[in-house]
């Protein structure tokens, strides 16, 4: 495996990853995509988007999607085999947290 | 507006733009398209996250340029020239590349011919002003020699060909 996940992943990057899970997407869908996800309370911008998008295909996280509409405009993205673990580690570090956090403010209220 | 967004967009380094600026100009066209529709104060808080976003990408950008080795990340343009271009077989143009690169004088062997022909001249001039004139001639005629060498070594790729 080329990058093991050792730190949570960052909002944007996550967002990205999740908004990428169910089908390839170039970069306006996934600003679209990523604002509802988020309940319109993230908005990535366009630097920051391709920053992430950037680094994210350096790690092979993600890779460019063949299609027929070639045009550079719209390339779209989907995520590679490395990125989708990462991605399910992420959310398995999340729901240990989520249950570890349960376990504790049950155990305040008792 | 699109003429800040496609000045901020050349703050980034060439490789990044060269794979995302079209992407990245389409998109936020037409992120500002709709977000001009949802009303005037919406869409200037669109554009002042999108321009401090541009700038801020860009930084971090050239850092993660200048901090990574090119080896690992390969963050370099292709050189154009070493390209073989189109409709020229592989096995000519690298037999020209190999053919080429033997003709050419090693630069060491250049600049020490250089370095004599300045030694002779030097000393040529010193034997003049001693008066010296049988030691002038025969360092002229040395000095003579090294500039013709130096000739057809410089001339060496276009004698061959």
């Amino acid at each position: 495996m080329r990058h093991v996940a050792i730190r949570p992943l960052t909002e944007p990057v996550l967002l990205i990853l999740l908004s990428l899970a169910d089908r390839p997407r170039h970069g306006y869908a996934l600003m679209k995509d990523i604002e509802t996800l988020s309940n319109g309370r993230v908005r990535l911008s366009t630097g920051t988007l391709y920053g992430a998008l950037r680094r994210l295909l350096e790690d092979d996280w993600i890779e460019p999607f063949a299609q027929e509409d070639a045009s550079r405009e719209k390339q779209a993205y989907k995520l590679t085999p490395v990125g989708r673990k990462q991605l399910e580690l992420e959310l398995d570090r999340m729901k240990q947290l989520t249950r570890a956090a349960g376990i504790r403010l049950r155990a305040k209220e008792a | 507006m699109m003429r800040i967004y496609k000045t901020l967009l050349r703050l980034y380094p060439a490789d990044y733009n060269s794979q995302f600026a079209a992407e990245m100009l389409a998109a936020f066209q037409k992120a500002a398209v709709e977000n001009r529709k949802r009303g005037r104060a919406i869409f200037v808080r669109f554009a002042i996250a999108e321009f401090t976003g541009l700038a801020a990408g860009a930084a971090s950008e050239w850092i993660a340029k200048l901090t990574t080795d090119k080896s690992v990340r390969g963050r370099r343009l292709p050189d154009l020239r070493m390209m073989r271009p189109v409709g020229v077989p592989r096995e000519l143009w690298f037999a020209a590349a190999g053919a080429d690169l033997r003709r050419r004088p090693a630069p060491d062997d250049v600049s020490q011919l250089q370095t004599r022909v300045a030694l002779l001249v030097s000393r040529m001039t010193e034997a003049i002003a001693r008066r010296d004139h049988e030691r002038a001639r025969a360092l002229s005629y040395q000095e003579r020699m090294k500039r013709q060498n130096l000739r057809l070594l410089r001339q060496k790729p276009a004698r061959e060909e």
